[in-house]
């Protein structure tokens, strides 16, 4: 079957779901989590799985996103839409500025460029005044044409319409010059620049591309959650997190990441809220008073990062290509 | 100057004190087959890095089709039709064999299925139709040697730089690949050629330049150049240093 027709399809189904979950706004809420994820990584494969070139620092991007987001808003009382825009020209200053100095080296330069950017750009927002600092900022009610932006409805098709367009882009860059020359620079830099591949030039449009879906993401999230401050935008845990949803799915697959937040990010979910652990108690696989019992209950929750963590591990260790990696074509 | 596509002028190239190539000269006339030989080490791979923009020159000048090329990038002196193959071959191994040859004819139409069309056609000259749909870095090394040929003139070269196409493979394979630069030179295009084997290279060279340690030890044609009794003391195997 084609591609474009299983996008079309996915996304039907998608947005169908919050139907069926009727009135829950918890499992909505991990829905909402879980495409934003896909898209995210989605974003970030472009420049990671396909151009090989691996960013650390996308928290960068979707920060500048949801800053400018929410400081327009907040201050200027602008139309989401327009803020949106705003936060792409920032996103793109940002990566423009990274990637004309960075990839004229080849290497691990970008990978590191790209950690030290995010880390400034944290930085900044944390010192500076108008992006409220330490304190984040705050928004109160939101709406855009009538529609109740304070619901979590529309932030669902939002992050749905967002993952469709990055899965949409992926799949014509594939087939297209762009995605042919980003592959050849992947796999061979001498090679790809003497067959008449520009090397920074197309690095860089694979980057922009990138960076600007992601501060779409930015805003978003940051008009769902209505509160932002820099550990939750510009963290270099959301950047990792990317990395690895991308990663334990598949690099430079057109469906890895999108398998990777479907998997990773209710995992992530359930660990937290010990979702395995209650149940295991509740129906009495394991006395509540029995040693394992309190161990699930009392300290599984708190360890869940620790539980992520060797899951991770375990995925890069078995499956370094990721789960798509295993059904690759082998000729 | 009138029928020479390639002028070497006093090109030197240093890495840090080490002198790689020093003061070398020539020129190559079009539609020639154009050799250049010497032992290891004697700066063949360097020179041609620098002619196609791997490496700035220290010195000197060099000149292709009336423009000089010195300080342009590899991306740019291939768009001005100079393409050129690796002695140590590098294919991009994950896409396959037709979309290798892809990625090189990209570089003269935009279009995905006209890149696709040349692609097919390059393979089929070269002979290697049948491995379109494999891998690349599945290939054996005679075939991908013809892969990396394949793969450069689908950017249709007026000029092609071979860096030891026929190293590592056997008669058969050898012959394969130099009926295929006659052919190639046929139809228009001029070829320099590094090479370490000698028959290749007086079989199908017009005009050859020896280099040694970097300097330029000779020039002429085959004939010429076998009975040069310098060149058979530093590359065909005569006496003490016959290092190769």
């Amino acid at each position: 079957m084609k591609q474009s027709a299983i996008i079309v399809i996915i996304a039907a189904v998608a947005a169908l779901l919050p139907l069926m979950t009727g009135e829950n706004p918890y499992v909505l809420g991990v829905m909402i989590s879980v495409l934003m994820m896909a898209a995210l990584s989605s974003a970030w494969n472009i420049l990671g799985g396909y151009a090989g070139q691996y960013s650390f620092g996308h928290a960068a991007y979707f920060g500048a996103g949801a800053y400018t987001t929410m400081i327009l808003i907040s201050t200027f009382n602008v139309n989401p839409l327009v803020s949106m825009a705003a936060g792409i020209i920032i996103a793109c200053i940002i990566a423009l500025i990274t990637g004309s100095i960075v990839f004229r080296l080849r290497g691990h330069y970008f990978g590191l460029a790209s950690i030290a950017v995010a880390e400034i750009v944290r930085l900044s927002v944390l010192n500076v005044d108008f992006s409220g600092g330490a304190q984040g900022i705050l928004l109160s009610d939101l709406s855009l044409w009538g529609l109740d932006l304070n619901s979590k409805n529309p932030f669902y098709y939002g992050m749905l319409i967002v993952l469709v367009v990055t899965l949409g882009i992926t799949l014509y860059l594939r087939r297209s010059k762009t995605g042919f020359y980003l592959q050849a620079i992947r796999e061979d830099q001498d090679a790809a620049a003497s067959l008449g591949i520009n090397l920074s030039f197309y690095k860089n449009k694979a980057l922009l591309i990138s960076a600007a879906l992601t501060s779409v993401l930015g805003s978003l999230y940051a008009l769902y959650i209505r509160f932002i401050d820099t550990s939750a935008v510009l963290d270099l845990r959301l950047s990792i997190e990317i990395i690895l949803t991308a990663i334990i799915g598949g690099v430079g697959t057109l469906w890895g990441p999108v398998l990777g937040a479907v998997l990773l990010v209710p995992l992530a979910e359930m660990l937290r809220s010990n979702v395995i652990g209650e149940t295991l108690v509740k129906h009495g696989i394991v006395s509540e008073t029995s040693g394992l019992g309190l161990f699930l209950k009392d300290n599984l929750a708190h360890a869940h990062v620790l539980v992520y963590g060797i899951i991770t591990v375990l995925c890069i260790l078995f499956l370094p290509k990721g789960i798509l990696g295993l059904f690759r074509r082998t000729k | 100057m009138i029928g020479h596509i390639l002028h070497i002028n006093h090109v030197c190239k240093n890495f840090g004190g080490n002198v790689a190539v020093s003061d070398i000269s020539f020129s190559v006339d079009e539609k020639q087959i154009f050799g250049l030989i010497g032992p290891n080490g004697a700066g063949k791979t360097t020179l041609f890095n620098c002619i196609t923009g791997f490496y700035p020159v220290t010195s000197g000048t060099i000149i292709f089709d009336n423009k000089k090329i010195n300080n342009l990038r590899p991306d740019q002196v291939c768009h001005l039709g100079m393409a050129r193959t690796w002695q140590r071959v590098k294919p991009l191994g994950s896409l396959t064999v037709l979309e290798n040859v892809m990625i090189g004819a990209f570089s003269v139409t935009n279009v995905t299925r006209e890149a696709e069309e040349i692609a097919i056609e390059q393979l089929a000259s070269v002979g290697l139709s049948d491995y379109a749909a494999k891998f690349a870095g599945s290939l054996p090394i005679g075939l991908k040697k013809k892969l990396e040929l394949a793969r450069v003139l689908a950017t249709r070269p007026k000029m092609l730089l071979l860096d030891e196409i026929c190293g590592g493979l056997n008669h058969t394979e050898t012959d394969g690949i130099l009926t295929i630069i006659r052919e190639v030179r046929n139809k228009g295009a001029t070829i320099v050629f590094i090479e370490h084997d000698m028959k290749a290279v007086t079989s199908i060279c017009d005009s050859i330049v020896v280099l040694n340690s970097g300097e330029k030890l000779a020039e002429g044609r085959p004939e010429e150049i076998t009975k040069n009794p310098e060149v058979i003391a530093a590359y065909l195997g005569g006496g003490q240093n016959a290092n190769d």
